[in-house]
């Protein structure tokens, strides 16, 4: 058994990657709504003082941001639903490294395109409460554009769940 | 302003319980007919179906939020609005009268 690089890359079970996806897809998700909701509040209470009008339109923003957080439990619950027991004999078999690579990448995209698109949306909804304080004309304008924002966690939710749908192991026998 | 809160409330706690429900339903054969569909079909089923419930309460969400009328200034009460404006216009025959006997009285 010569030690090399690429054995060492194979022989690590593919249940690693597999439950490493899983906490990425939940763990940066939260990650990026914690920031979006972070930012958004603080701009949303502070433009609040002085027009208070605007709070309950605003909270759309922190809205957007929580179904971010979503999407990474939803993938999160779905992927673990993949995850199935091969016997010892199977666990470095082809199809079985497929499936913990596949649970992987999606546990990665949804996590990081999540991540991002909760900044994204944080930031857009605090210029948004801002805006919204001095001329309410502008707020439907700049929902718009939160709106395309909030799209960008969408897109990795679905390739994410497209991706991990065909996770299939080895059968039992 | 509690009215805002509680309308928020709701609607996240809806966007927490509503796909988890569906995918719970998907994964213990609640619904009929998901008994006989392929892991793989299964799976992109729910997925989808949860990610599309989630977006029908944001939808929901901003069609409430926009419909709330914007809170007025607060009014003034008539009344005394009008009694405040006669006032400006009215005494100022009663109060030059007085300015000319103070006058009288200091020189």
């Amino acid at each position: 058994m010569s030690s090399s690089w690429s054995r060492a890359l194979t022989q690590i079970s593919p249940y690693t990657f597999a439950s490493i996806g899983i906490a990425i897809s939940i763990g940066v998700s939260v990650l990026g709504a914690a920031w979006g909701i972070y930012i958004t509040g603080s701009s949303l209470i502070g433009a609040a003082i002085k027009a208070p009008r605007i709070t309950s339109k605003n909270l759309i923003s922190v809205i957007f941001c929580e179904a971010v957080a979503i999407y990474g439990v939803i993938v999160a619950i779905i992927l673990q639903t993949k995850l199935e027991s091969v016997p010892a004999s199977k666990i470095f078999d082809p199809e079985s490294l497929r499936a913990g690579y596949a649970i992987f990448g999606s546990g990665i995209i949804v996590g990081f395109a999540n991540l991002v698109c909760g900044l994204c949306v944080g930031i857009i909804g605090s210029s948004c409460a801002l805006s919204d304080a001095q001329n309410s004309t502008l707020f439907v304008k700049i929902l718009v554009i939160e709106i395309f924002g909030s799209a960008l966690g969408l897109f990795g939710v679905i390739v994410g769940i497209i991706m991990s749908s065909q996770a299939t192991w080895p059968a039992k026998s | 302003m509690s009215n805002v809160i509680k309308k928020f409330f709701i609607a996240s706690m809806v966007m927490w319980i509503a796909p988890v429900a569906v995918l719970y339903g998907f994964n213990n054969h609640l619904f009929p007919g998901t008994s006989q569909l392929s892991s793989s079909s299964k799976t992109l089923l729910s997925g989808f179906l949860a990610v599309i419930s989630v977006n029908l309460v944001i939808v929901l969400y901003i069609i409430m939020a926009m419909k709330e009328p914007t809170n007025r200034e607060h009014q003034p009460d008539p009344a005394f609005l009008a009694q405040a404006k006669s006032s400006i216009n009215q005494p100022a025959s009663v109060t030059t009268s007085d300015n000319a006997q103070t006058h009288k009285k200091t020189e």
